[in-house]
């Protein structure tokens, strides 16, 4: 196993960010550490890094105690959200520059770095200052940089939080693709369920200092340990005093068994989707809030929904959460 | 290219009028007359300063006092900014209204006060120090004390907002790349402040060569010995020599405005990198 955290404790004055965090990381994975802001994911990482100490606890990389090891002593690859750049660097010595510090044999860090700017594809930028580079170009570097050193565990903190959406998509397939071809273990930390969900092996859901639950994508859609996993991981709404998702929800405009009836009181049409607000008639656990339905354009248009319809909603495909 | 007529308010012209007057009557009519008195009879008044070994002599005691000061106020300075920006103690905020503290003082009072501590006779730790064969005041070492007093916060002054405004990241990424401190320090930290350190440097030179009050308490300003180039100013004037006065004063107006050209071309570069 590649990282071993156990029993990690970490305050901030009277701030707990930490509280007794024990997980393992597998080698090779590529692993997100999801959560809201705040939530302590980012301390987690960094702790991972170095770059914070623990109050307690214990932190150990590919076999090795690191708790009591300096950030430079770790062989970590870290990548920062806001790149980190080296600004007085061209790209070249940005990516030479570990290799440098270890004093590798100059023929040795050109060739490293030539194949490193060919994987980033920054080639023909590599004589370029970061100011010259766009938001993209440079964290690319950054990520250049920090696998020059060839490190025991790569650790992204928010990388792609300060781009924009469509480089941001770019950028995560591309890890994807990078991971695959690299298999250094990674871990990523993101705030964007559909980025955790798309691009890691495994999720670590990391809230006010714990963690919720750890699990593959598919685990976690399908079988949340929590309603806060449920929530956070996708829209919600409340049937019958159960949380179901929006999209989970079947419409029907004649009664049919178990159906609960309502009028659509607000009808939103985003792109493909059309979204719901159904008000319930004699709503049994006296819910004021309206259900959220999300249905396709299609969906909508074959049942002729409007504005101020009756309709029967029922919940298909309740998804069992385990600790209510 | 097209000029767009832009009508301007009066206020404005009143404004603009004003903020002239002001600076030529205040300062560009006053140099100009040290300049123009200096060589009111050609270079003779420029050769005489020269051709005088004390007054030789005293210009070097400033150059010395000044050099030093600056050496001195340049490695404490960016030592205590790092302090200040990159470190949490207790006693921050008093240590930050203490380093403002040489700027707000009286120079005399600031030459008093090294009298106090380092005075041979009654000073506090003068009369040990002299004893292990170390005079501090009517010396050299005094001279330099006060200088560097008076421009102690100059360099701090410009290197702590750039260092707030790089941020840690860029030093925490070279640490995780392996640097150790030093490396941190000397690859990344000190080429981003670069350019704060030299406008703070010239800035300290400039203030340095011009110190007149701390130094004149400290100095004793003994002739050909610890007579600075401000001292013997004061001195030529007193004593009927003008001209020799306007001479010197144009020596050590010379170092200011250069001082200030430097910055401003610094900046102007800096701005556009």
């Amino acid at each position: 196993m590649s990282i071993e955290i156990s029993g990690v404790n970490k305050t901030f004055g009277d701030f707990v960010a930490l509280q007794d965090i024990n997980l393992t990381v597998p080698t090779g994975g590529l692993t997100a550490l999801l959560g809201p802001s705040g939530g302590g994911k980012t301390t987690l990482l960094r702790i991972i890094a170095g770059l914070e100490s623990p109050d307690s606890g214990s932190v150990v990389i590919e076999g090795t105690d690191a708790t009591k090891l300096p950030v430079q002593k770790r062989n970590v690859g870290f990548v920062f959200q806001h790149y980190a750049a080296f600004k007085h660097m061209t790209v070249v010595r940005n990516i030479a520059f570990g290799l440098e510090i270890r004093k590798r044999p100059p023929a040795e860090i050109n060739q490293k770095v030539t194949e490193l700017l060919e994987l980033v594809h920054l080639t023909q930028f590599a004589h370029r200052l970061p100011a010259q580079l766009s938001g993209g170009q440079r964290q690319r570097m950054a990520l250049a940089r920090a696998l020059a050193i060839e490190p025991s565990v790569l650790l992204l903190d928010e990388p792609f939080g300060a781009l924009d959406a469509k480089v941001r998509k770019e950028l995560r397939d591309w890890l994807r693709r990078l991971h695959d071809e690299m298999n250094v273990t990674t871990v990523f930390v993101t705030h964007d369920q559909e980025e955790a969900l798309e691009v890691a092996d495994s999720i670590v859901v990391v809230n006010e200092g714990r963690i919720e639950q750890i699990g593959s994508p598919d685990d976690l859609y399908d079988k949340p340990a929590s309603d806060f996993v449920f929530g956070f991981l996708g829209p919600t709404t409340r049937l019958n005093g159960q949380l179901v998702r929006p999209h989970d929800i079947e419409v029907y405009r004649d009664p049919v068994p178990n159906a609960v009836a309502g009028w659509i009181t607000k009808w939103t049409r985003i792109g493909y989707e059309v979204r719901l607000e159904v008000q319930l008639e004699g709503d049994p656990t006296n819910d004021i809030e309206p259900v959220s339905v999300f249905l396709t354009r299609t969906e909508a248009a074959s049942l002729d929904l409007r504005d101020g319809d009756r309709v029967w909603l029922v919940a298909h495909a309740a998804v069992p959460v385990a600790a209510r | 290219m097209t000029r767009k007529s832009v009508t301007v308010a009066p206020v404005t012209i009143a404004l603009r009028v004003f903020a002239i007057a002001y600076l030529f009557l205040l300062v560009a009519w006053p140099v100009a007359l040290v300049v123009s008195n200096t060589f009111e009879n050609g270079l003779t008044a420029l050769e005489g300063v020269f051709g005088d070994p004390d007054l030789r002599s005293a210009l070097r005691l400033t150059l010395t006092a000044a050099v030093v000061a600056t050496v001195i106020n340049t490695l404490f300075g960016v030592s205590i900014s790092l302090l200040l920006v990159r470190t949490e103690f207790r006693g921050k905020r008093l240590l930050n209204a203490l380093l403002d503290l040489p700027l707000s003082v009286s120079p005399i009072v600031v030459g008093l006060a090294l009298v106090l501590v380092y005075g041979g006779r009654n000073g506090w730790a003068g009369p040990w120090l002299e004893d292990h064969g170390l005079q501090v005041i009517f010396a050299t070492p005094g001279i330099i004390l006060a200088t560097a007093f008076v421009s102690l916060p100059l360099v701090i002054r410009e290197v702590v907002p750039v260092l707030r405004e790089i941020g840690i990241e860029q030093e925490q990424a070279a640490q995780s790349l392996g640097a150790n401190g030093w490396q941190t320090f000397w690859l990344i930290t000190l080429p981003a402040i670069k350019w704060a350190v030299v406008y703070g440097v010239v800035l300290t030179l400039a203030r340095s060569v011009g110190e007149f009050g701390a130094v004149k308490v400290v100095s004793g300003n003994i002739l050909g010995e610890t007579r600075t180039a401000t001292l013997a100013v004061e001195e030529k004037y007193l004593n009927f020599d003008p001209e020799a006065a306007y001479a010197l004063s144009f020596l050590l107006g010379s170092v200011s405005v250069l001082s200030i050209v430097i910055v401003a071309v610094l900046r102007a570069r800096s701005a556009r990198h």
